[in-house]
């Protein structure tokens, strides 16, 4: 009630001191003929003010100091309020006058504390341009608690999680209530130890949990509850404030760790750089935003019947979708597109009436990633004009009469991942060229090499823990020759020493995760290592170009062996070009040439690959690959050392 | 005084008060209910019939659009993709207590005495070059398992059908969310100008004659302005009733008559702002304008054979599944968002080897088909596409067990959906359940993870995609923890 209440008599009395100081001048002798009534207003309004204030100051909550001068500088007031009007009824007009001037000065003073108690200390000065504050006693920003976003020096690796995720909201939009100040139901949120304390309704956070947090959940009650905090009508964090201050609950609430420690999801990364100005990487071309072109894209998405579409919230790329349109739209409407073509990320002209003339204009789209030009009358020549789209991974030309000079156009394209030639006068030879020029070996090849440095380290890391205890009466599984030359679970050549003997086999596998799940299970795998009907003749019980079963009727005779296949298509396949699936008949290279003595390559010190060996003074020396091996053949002194065979000739 | 002149002022002074007071409310309600009231009015005034909301996609989406293959009456996991070798040896014997665990149990088995296991007998077999085992109920699905991810762990709380199927294509068990094709549609709007955003097809099945029921819900719209709810089209005869004109008047007549509706349709919207007006307004635009663009959808005659022949010999025959699937793709390659299929009579709790083949047949070629027309277009690059039910069926038998024959009742616990297309990692097998197809024992996926999932694809933060209602930020995976399935995603 005193909040409420407290404005009216403050009017009134400043429009009393007004009135008097007013008649001084006989001009406006009578300005002061009716105080009378004002003071039947002002008089009791004061005291039930002084006596509301009274009242709510008993509920606490406040600064004690703050609340005592607030308390006795308003009463003082009314006081003088209540005098004044007791020497006008008594018509002693020199006193009321008095006590008119001398209650005004109180009542700034009175009104002064009181705005202290409920805005915070240097309410007056906060959003002061620096310059000024100086005048009134020099609060800066800090002290007056202002959330400080953007001024915070912020480093993930030693700022606190607190100072950056929670402190900010808090301060911003709940310690004017719950602060040293003045602390509502007992709770004080400037701290992480005051949060945790919480107020008369018990914690405020519980640590990991948000869902059972008070904090989060008065936040997130209907604004019309009583219980929504902050009040309705008071300021309310946006939704990036209540994620912010929500992680910080569910990552434990807790005070020091810094934020790299906690391991923030990327939403809230992304957050906490937006709000603590760390320059994110810049992008390659500084597009405006999208709000500067709307209203062009608004029109031309309804001239001419199509759908611009923003990509996302993150970027200024558009996507836009002309097949829609379909006949209606061609290579002038096209042309009308060229105020967008920098944001235009995506073009759909699928079935459209566009030509070799509007690819022209698709050129000028630099930024274009995605193009469909199916069902269109694009030609070999047209897509020449492509070339310098240095983004484009995806270009759709099925249904056009684009042909392999067209292909071969495309070649040169940097990006370019995946283009679709059904419905074509493309040929497979041409296709299967473009794939090979489009596809970067060497870099597959550093990969993988990559790769198997990796799972080198993992093996070296381990660890075996030997009892000595198990007795077997299977022979060691390496000791035999496994069955098959492919991998039964993944189809991959098998890694001799990764063995299981079933039913008296021994069955190789390509890594341990197969074997593991042939172990589990053998029985959805035994069909592909059943000898073929008729194994005397063909080599393989696996096609090798499907790996699927092989079907005895359909064999080849390649250098001598009777190879077998599933079905036509691969026998025809591989009568085409044997080639690649040589290796998935090579039998495992152990058995053919003995096992090399030596486990790990003596240039690199990676595992030996059994199929990468050299023959040295009736010894078989292998290597990791290749090019290790070639190193070896062109000087074997040092590897031979390191193997202890310095007599050895190769 | 005149008589008239009187009952004018009169009118005017009631007019004046009727104005006043509907302005006054109208501003009330909107600060009450903002942003959704001013979002669905601005939404009115686009040119646009579906236009995308502000802010979205949240961020660059993989998929475009969704075609959502819906098995109504949940398809047995354990007969068609989760292989249980080591049951065959336990056929007819009863499942462990440890195993079940107390899990709830429908009324039609919660009274049986024993839960005898069920082995099913069905023959599987690794496919593709991932080797994912698939039953031989689906030979041709297994053609294209290289080009799937499989979820064989996912779980539901709902025992039953009905709450099972609100609860995932709404997002929640109590009916009166929208589905989230509506959501979709609400958020990112539809390219297609002729065509509903979200459309929805019921073929006709093959097995027993009587299927669980479908409910408009699982495609309405909710909350959400009821333009967004999905458009179902007839599985016989036409596919939209009351779409052409009735005899004796002739498109311009027509046009007309919407045009003066329209136009008084609007003055009701000034007066009122009720925003479901602007939906009425926009459903005459759309059905006056679908009157060309239906009969040219549903029209196949332009399709080659060998088109055809992907989707097998049912294509040809309207309201079929392969029929529906090729019309999801001629729906998508339109520009519409969002294509559900909900196939029916999933529900074998006896006579499975009887019922279930026939449903397989009728899917099984479609499915393939639908993926590799989607592919040779270029179209899967960015579409997304979900098969599987509401939950999974149990390991032990309901009724009758014996070699041949078996029935199998509802299972939350555990179940399997594949997606493939846009953003999925393709020849992946997510999760591992038990030697029961009973418990999962690794990587459980709820179905509100897969909703954030088809959400995320589609360029959707699903956290952030919420309409306020009932005092509530709603959202399609609700308030409970949902997360993305990142095992899946390529």
């Amino acid at each position: 009630m005193h909040p409420l209440l407290v404005h009216l008599p403050i009017g009134l009395m400043v429009l009393l001191a007004l009135l008097e100081w007013m008649s001084r001048w006989p001009r406006f002798k009578q300005a002061n003929a009716g105080v009378g009534v004002i003071l039947l207003v002002t008089v009791p309004a004061a005291v039930l003010t002084a006596l509301f204030g009274w009242m709510l100051s008993r509920g606490g909550g406040y600064d004690a100091s703050l609340l005592d001068l607030h308390l006795y500088t308003g009463i003082a007031t009314a006081a003088i309020c209540l005098l004044g009007g007791l020497f006008y009824a008594v018509g002693m007009k020199k006193f009321y006058r008095l006590s008119v001037f001398t209650g005004l000065l109180a009542l700034v003073v009175a009104s002064h504390y009181g705005g202290s108690l409920t805005h915070g200390n240097g309410y007056l000065t906060q959003y002061l341009p620096q310059p000024f504050r100086g005048m009134f006693g020099g609060g800066s920003a800090a002290k007056s608690g202002v959330a400080g976003a953007g001024t915070v020096s912020f480093n993930p690796e030693t700022t606190p999680a607190f100072q950056v995720a929670a402190k900010p909201v808090l301060d911003k939009y709940c310690v004017g209530c719950h602060g040293p100040e003045k602390s509502k139901g007992e709770l004080r949120l400037d701290g992480p130890e005051q949060i945790a304390k919480g107020g008369t309704s018990g914690p405020a956070v519980v640590a990991g949990a948000v869902v059972q947090s008070l904090l989060a959940k008065r936040m997130h009650l209907p604004s019309t509850m009583d219980e929504h905090m902050p009040p309705d009508g008071k300021p309310q964090p946006t939704r990036d404030e209540v994620a912010l201050l929500e992680w910080w609950i569910s990552s434990g609430a807790d005070a020091g760790k810094t934020v790299a420690a906690l391991k923030p999801p990327q939403n809230i990364t992304d957050l906490i750089n937006k709000r603590f100005g760390k320059i994110e990487a810049a992008p390659k071309i500084a597009l405006p935003s999208l709000d500067a072109i709307q209203p062009l894209v608004e029109k031309l998405s309804a001239d001419l019947k199509i759908a611009i579409r923003p990509m996302s919230e993150k970027d200024s790329w558009l996507q836009c979708n002309a097949s829609i349109a379909g006949a209606t739209f061609g290579d002038e409407q096209l042309g009308l597109l060229a105020p967008l073509q920098n944001h235009i990320r995506r073009l759909d002209l699928g079935g459209t009436k566009v030509t070799d003339a509007g690819l022209a204009k698709v050129a000028g789209m630099s930024n274009l990633e995605q193009l469909h030009l199916e069902k269109t009358a694009v030609t070999d020549a047209g897509l020449a004009q492509l070339k310098g789209l240095g983004e484009l991974e995806y270009l759709n030309l099925y249904g056009t009469v684009v042909g392999d000079a067209g292909l071969e156009h495309l070649k040169s394209m940097p990006a370019l991942r995946r283009v679709f030639l059904w419905q074509t006068h493309v040929t497979g030879p041409a296709a299967a060229a473009f794939l090979e020029a489009r596809t970067d070996k060497d870099q597959i090849k550093t990969w993988k090499d990559e790769i198997e440095a990796l799972e080198a380290k993992i093996r070296g890391q381990q660890v075996t823990v030997d009892l000595g205890l198990a007795v077997s009466n299977t022979p060691p599984a390496d000791c035999t020759v496994a069955v098959n030359t492919l991998c039964p679970v993944s189809c991959k050549p098998v890694n001799p020493s990764k063995t299981v003997v079933h039913e008296g086999k021994t069955v190789a596998f390509c890594c341990d995760d197969c074997k593991a799940q042939f172990q589990k299970d053998p029985k959805p795998f035994l069909a592909r290592l059943a000898p073929a009907a008729d194994s005397k003749v063909a080599v393989n019980t696996l096609c090798p170009v499907s790996c699927k079963p092989v079907n005895p009727s359909k064999t080849v005779v390649h250098e001598g062996k009777t190879v077998a296949f599933c079905c036509d298509d691969c026998k025809a396949q591989f009568q085409k070009d044997p080639k690649p699936f040589l290796a998935r008949l090579a039998p495992p290279a152990a058995s053919a040439k003995g096992t090399p003595i030596n486990k790990t390559c003596p240039f690199s010190d990676k595992p030996v690959n059994p199929e990468k060996t050299v023959e040295c003074s009736g010894k078989l020396i292998g290597f990791c690959c290749d090019d290790c091996k070639a190193k070896f053949e062109k000087d074997p002194t040092a590897a031979l050392a390191k193997l202890g065979l310095t007599g050895a000739k190769p | 005084m005149e008589p008239l002149k009187q009952y004018l002022e009169q009118q005017t002074r009631r007019a004046f008060f009727r104005r006043t007071g509907l302005a006054a409310g109208r501003i009330a309600l909107a600060s009450m209910m903002l942003p959704g009231v001013a979002r669905s009015m601005a939404q009115g005034r686009s040119t646009q019939p579906y236009p995308t909301l502000p802010g979205l996609p949240h961020f660059a989406p993989k998929a475009r659009r969704l075609i959502y293959l819906f098995m109504n009456g949940a398809p047995s996991q354990i007969d068609l993709w989760d292989h249980k070798p080591a049951l065959a040896n336990l056929f007819d014997s009863d499942l462990p207590d440890s195993i079940r665990n107390g899990q709830r149990l429908t009324t039609m088995t919660s009274g049986q005495k024993r839960f005898p296991i069920a082995p099913s007998i069905y023959k599987f077999a690794p496919h593709g070059r991932c080797g994912t085992l698939v039953s031989e109920l689906l030979p041709h699905t297994a053609q294209i398992v290289d080009d799937l991810a499989v979820v064989r762990t996912m779980y539901t709380e709902a025992i039953n059908h009905d709450p099972a199927s609100t609860y995932i294509l709404t997002g929640n068990q109590v009916p009166g969310k929208p589905s989230i094709g509506a959501w979709l549609s609400y958020g990112l709007g539809s390219d297609a100008e002729n065509l509903p955003a979200f459309v929805v097809m019921t073929p006709r099945w093959s097995a027993k004659r009587d299927a669980q029921a479908l409910y408009q819900r699982l495609w309405g719209s909710g909350f959400l302005p009821s333009r967004y709810q999905g458009v179902a089209l007839r599985s016989a005869g036409d596919p939209v009733l009351f779409l052409n004109n009735p005899d004796g008047v002739d498109p311009s007549t027509r046009r007309a008559m919407l045009d003066g509706l329209s136009a008084m349709n609007q003055e009701a919207f000034e007066r009122s702002g009720d925003p479901e007006i602007q939906t009425r307004i926009a459903q005459y635009e759309m059905a006056f304008r679908m009157q060309t663009s239906i009969p040219e959808l549903t029209n196949i005659s332009s399709e080659p054979k060998s088109v055809l022949d992907l989707y097998g010999p049912e294509v040809t025959q309207p309201g079929t599944f392969a029929a529906s699937a090729l019309l999801a793709r001629r729906l998508v390659e339109r520009g519409t968002r969002v294509v559900q299929i909900l196939h029916r009579e999933w529900d074998h709790h006896g006579d499975l080897p009887r019922d279930l083949p026939l449903q397989c047949r009728d899917i099984d070629q479609a499915c393939k088909g639908l993926i590799l027309d989607l592919k040779q277009r270029g179209l899967l690059d960015d579409t997304l596409v979900v098969w599987g039910g509401e939950f999974g069926r149990t390991v032990y038998c309901q009724g009758e067990l014996s070699r041949t024959n078996y029935g199998r009742d509802h299972h939350p616990r555990c179940f399997t959906m594949w997606m493939a297309g846009a953003g999925i990692k393709p020849g992946t097998v997510y999760g591992e359940t038990d030697d029961f197809s009973y418990n999962i024992v690794r990587d459980p996926v709820h179905i509100r993870d897969l909703n954030a999932t088809i959400l995320h694809l589609m360029g959707i933060d699903h956290k952030r995609l919420s309409f306020s209602f009932q005092g509530l930020d709603q959202r399609l995976t609700g308030i409970e923890e949902s997360k993305l399935v990142k095992g899946i995603l390529s």
